[in-house]
């Protein structure tokens, strides 16, 4: 009798859904023991992180990063590895910076309605375009020079960011933002985000609730395109040619050359999504809550571009499961910021001398999760056996 | 009867999806024994051999060397214990030297042993088996033979007791078996084993003293030389299908075709990988309803000449014309949309994406010109082929890396043949098929070809294929191309004369 490691026959039932929430588990136990090896008291600690998880200030990161996620999929199913969402969405932020401050700019507090909306479609159409092209250039730089997208798309994400320097530096400074690098800010009749007034009640639970509606109001228009996106990308990958053709690239791009389809244009093309979804996450973003963007450019945002790569990992690639991982991910950053900044930790971080390791802090959540995550992932493929 | 040197006793396998790939299998493999697994496509030899060589885990059963039950980890183990498999693909790394590549895998050779040293225990072994490779060539630069050459000289350099070829020799020319047999026996007599894996019956009898039969993971056979022959095994391996067999050429009903010229092909020269000229000054013409064999030995030109044609390599001189249009270096596309089915050598690598599932595998040919797959009449052309052709497991869902090779390969030719509206272009159109299942597709061929018109062109290094199925016939040899010939009036020994001068 002897025990041996074996391939599962099946996949483990919901196991993505399990190995997605059990990661998510051991990780905050993890990151929970190291906490209290410096001396932090366990309990507040896992009681911000846990409520983190029913905090309405997650919504705005859920669906961003949702979206990002969706745009990310896409090019993970074709194999080609865009680290790049960063940059198609700072070339977006640049076009539609351009629409809205310098051609169509105005001190206006209303303008009719048509006005507002067709600036703000433009804005958005230009961005889509420009997150595209610039992901699209990735695309040709892997299809016809043959270089590894991966610096490729890193590059460039520094390109655009620098290319955003010198425009905040110049043409694009606001006129009335005080010597500060920077935009000004997007007149009040292309916002895009609902502002919602509400009154806290005092009870937990009810703010709680009121609290997330009063969110998910605030960003009505993201969650319908988040909605149209989640859609298009079902359709394109388990609908359209060419979502074949991307999934195909992904597991033998030798069977499209004898199949006659042009394997470089359909990478450009899958790249071209993928940045195009960037693009339009970008615009609603900068329409919806960002408002304005500043230097240094890659604080605007927040890492998104980088985080989604974990949102698409953890998804393993499946539509249906995008959100939740999204909301996993929203979650953990705000928990961990919430955490590094709860008194108990400054304190022991002050006695430690180890100030400014706050931020390490945070990033140690992460890896305890994504450590978690990948034994887990391996457990799902594969299981102990006992031979006789 | 000495005690057997490895056994393999109640093997049981099964696979992602619930394929049972064997079932309760005992089997025992004597020292000086040449034992043969003889089964259809996707019978389980493959399965049972890679179990034995550590690269699968059984759910069930148990291996025992020399008497003592053993547990084999992995391919490194089995080579520790003597067990070393030879498979019908080369696993050497193309960029290294022959000597590189040996040194690579080799135990008895510590860290810092000289290549000096590597190149002497190569020649010593080289010289017995009667191979001309230098050893400091580049492996790309070789042929499929001295590759497999190679790989068997490793092996033994490896020290082997059992010696393991998964269709190692099938596809080598009959010369360079013959000697390798002759090689093979002096391994045997000093006690060891050798166990052959192939689909071929001939190939089995000509060697073998001990022949094993599988049918559908189940072992259905043990026979000894004395009472194997051909009709036993064709009829304990493929059953019913047995009696469809043949090899008598297709002639009746069909009719000697007179259509136009579909596939013209003039003063073709066609480079090789490496910048050779591999294909030199080649012309011919096929018919509508003309099947057009070429006969040759692997790597004379004849991969290089078909990719050329299909537009998938690009052609130095000459021109290429199909139904009229020039399709001269315009890209497979072009081919592709004047309605031409192509099956590529290594259809595995180069025909499939084994990630997906058969529907999607046909659709990515059928509905290569709808924005919008029509998913439903993809399911149903899958169906219908799956049908046809037998495909196991008959589930179009199934993710095609889970399908065995020959199922693989039916697959394949399957969606061609069906896509196949003005011609077909093919390279060894039955290779790794079973003999039923060989029989079958060739004459799907020749059907198709006379119904529907088609001009059909294959190079198969099997003679026998290409005789039965050719109106007429070609021999490529070191990219020059000799006919046509008649195969019913040119005699065969003409023919494989003509292929390895």
């Amino acid at each position: 009798m002897r025990i041996v490691l074996v391939r599962r026959k099946k996949p483990l039932k919901y196991g993505g859904l399990v190995v997605a929430l059990l990661s998510l588990l051991s990780g905050i136990f993890v990151f929970t023991i190291f906490a209290w090896l410096i001396g932090v008291n366990p309990y507040p600690v896992v009681e911000t992180i846990v409520t983190t998880f029913i905090f309405p200030g997650v919504v705005k990161d859920f669906i961003i990063l949702t979206l990002l996620g969706y745009a990310l999929l896409i090019a993970f199913k074709g194999a080609l590895w865009n680290i790049g969402a960063e940059g198609q969405m700072h070339m977006a932020f640049l076009v539609s910076i351009y629409i809205t401050l310098i051609v169509f700019f105005t001190t206006e507090k209303s303008l009719p309605l048509y006005i507002s909306i067709g600036v703000i479609l433009l804005s958005i159409v230009a961005a889509v375009a420009a997150g595209a092209l610039w992901g699209g250039l990735a695309g040709v730089i892997k299809a016809y020079a043959g270089v590894d997208e991966v610096p490729v798309t890193l590059i460039l994400n520094y390109i655009a960011y620098f290319i955003g320097d010198i425009l905040v530096y110049g043409p694009f400074r606001g006129k009335y933002v005080y010597g500060y690098a920077r935009t000004d800010l997007i007149p009040d009749p292309y916002k895009l985000s609902i502002p919602v007034q509400r009154q806290l009640s005092g009870n937990a639970l009810i703010d709680t609730v009121t609290g997330y509606m009063a969110e998910f109001a605030t960003y009505a228009v993201w969650l319908v395109a988040l909605i149209l996106v989640l859609i298009f990308t079902y359709w394109l990958l388990n609908k359209s040619n060419i979502g074949l053709r991307i999934k195909i690239l992904g597991s033998n791009p030798d069977y499209l050359v004898s199949l006659g389809y042009d394997v470089r244009k359909t990478m450009v093309l899958t790249f071209m999504l993928s940045g195009a979804i960037a693009g339009l996450t970008a615009a609603l973003y900068y329409h919806g809550s960002l408002y304005r963007i500043e230097y240094p450019l890659e604080y605007n945002t927040a890492s998104y571009g980088y985080l989604a790569i974990l949102v698409a990992w953890l998804s393993m690639l499946d539509v249906y499961l995008v959100p939740l991982s999204a909301y996993i991910v929203s979650a953990v950053i705000l928990g961990s910021q919430r955490v590094s900044s709860l008194p108990s930790v400054r304190e022991a971080f002050t006695r430690l001398q180890l100030g400014g390791a706050e931020m390490a802090f945070k990033l140690l959540m992460f890896g305890s999760i994504l450590l978690a995550y990948s034994i887990l992932r391996f457990i799902q493929d594969y299981e102990l056996k006992v031979v006789s | 009867m000495s005690s057997p040197l490895l056994s393999v006793a109640n093997i049981t396998k099964t696979f992602p999806g619930g394929v049972i790939a064997l079932d309760e299998v005992s089997m025992d493999f004597h020292p000086g024994e040449f034992t043969v697994i003889l089964g259809e496509n996707g019978a389980g030899k493959s399965t049972l051999v890679k179990i034995m060589y550590g690269i699968y885990t059984p759910d069930k059963g148990s291996i025992i060397l020399k008497g003592r039950e053993v547990e084999i980890k992995s391919s490194l183990d089995a080579i520790k214990k003597g067990i070393v498999m030879v498979s019908q693909i080369p696993q050497l790394i193309d960029r290294l030297t022959v000597v590189e590549n040996i040194s690579l895998s080799l135990t008895r050779i510590g860290m810092f042993e000289t290549m000096t040293r590597v190149r002497r225990f190569f020649k010593e072994v080289g010289e017995k088996i009667g191979i001309k490779v230098n050893p400091d060539a580049k492996v790309w630069s070789l042929t499929y033979t001295q590759k497999q050459l190679i790989e068997i000289t490793r092996a033994i350099l490896l020290d082997a007791m059992v010696l393991i070829l998964d269709e190692a020799l099938t596809y080598l020319p009959m010369e360079e078996r013959r000697k390798f047999y002759v090689y093979l026996n002096e391994f045997k007599e000093k006690g060891r084993s050798v166990i052959l894996i192939t689909h071929k019956i001939p190939e089995a009898l000509e060697i073998a003293d001990k022949i094993y039969v599988l049918r559908r993971g189940k072992l259905v056979g043990a026979l000894d030389k004395a009472s194997a022959n051909i009709d036993k095994i064709r009829d304990l391996m493929f059953g019913e299908a047995a009696k469809t067999i043949t090899y008598e050429r297709f002639t009746k009903p069909y009719e000697t075709p007179v259509g136009d010229i579909v596939l013209n092909i003039r003063n073709l020269v066609v480079e090789g990988d490496y910048g050779e000229i591999a294909v030199n000054n080649v012309s011919l013409g096929v018919r509508a309803g003309e099947i057009i064999g070429i006969a040759g030995v692997v790597g004379n030109g004849q991969r290089e000449l078909l990719e050329a044609i299909v537009g998938l390599r690009r052609v130095r001189e000459g021109r290429v014309v199909i139904d009229n249009h020039d399709v001269t270096n315009k890209g497979v596309k072009l081919t592709r949309e004047s309605g031409v089915g192509f099956i590529p050598d290594q259809p595995l690598r180069y025909a499939v994406s084994a990630d997906n599932n058969i529907v999607e595998n046909v659709a990515a040919l059928f509905s290569r010109k709808n924005f919008v797959v029509n998913w439903k009449s993809m399911r149903e052309l899958s169906e219908k082929l799956i049908n046809e052709y037998g495909i196991y497991p008959p589930r179009p869902e199934m993710h095609v890396k889970l399908l065995s090779g020959g199922n693989i390969m039916k697959t394949v030719v399957s969606r061609e043949l069906e896509y196949a509206s003005k011609a077909l272009v093919a390279y060894n159109p039955t290779r790794g098929l079973d003999e039923a299942t060989s029989t079958f597709v060739r004459r799907k061929m020749k059907e198709k070809a006379v119904n529907s018109k088609l001009a059909v062109l294959f190079a198969s290094e099997d003679l026998d294929e290409v005789l039965q199925l050719s109106d007429s016939l070609y021999v490529m040899n070191r990219g020059v191309l000799y006919g046509p010939f008649d195969p019913v009036s040119t005699p065969r020994s003409k023919i494989e004369e003509l292929m390895v001068v």
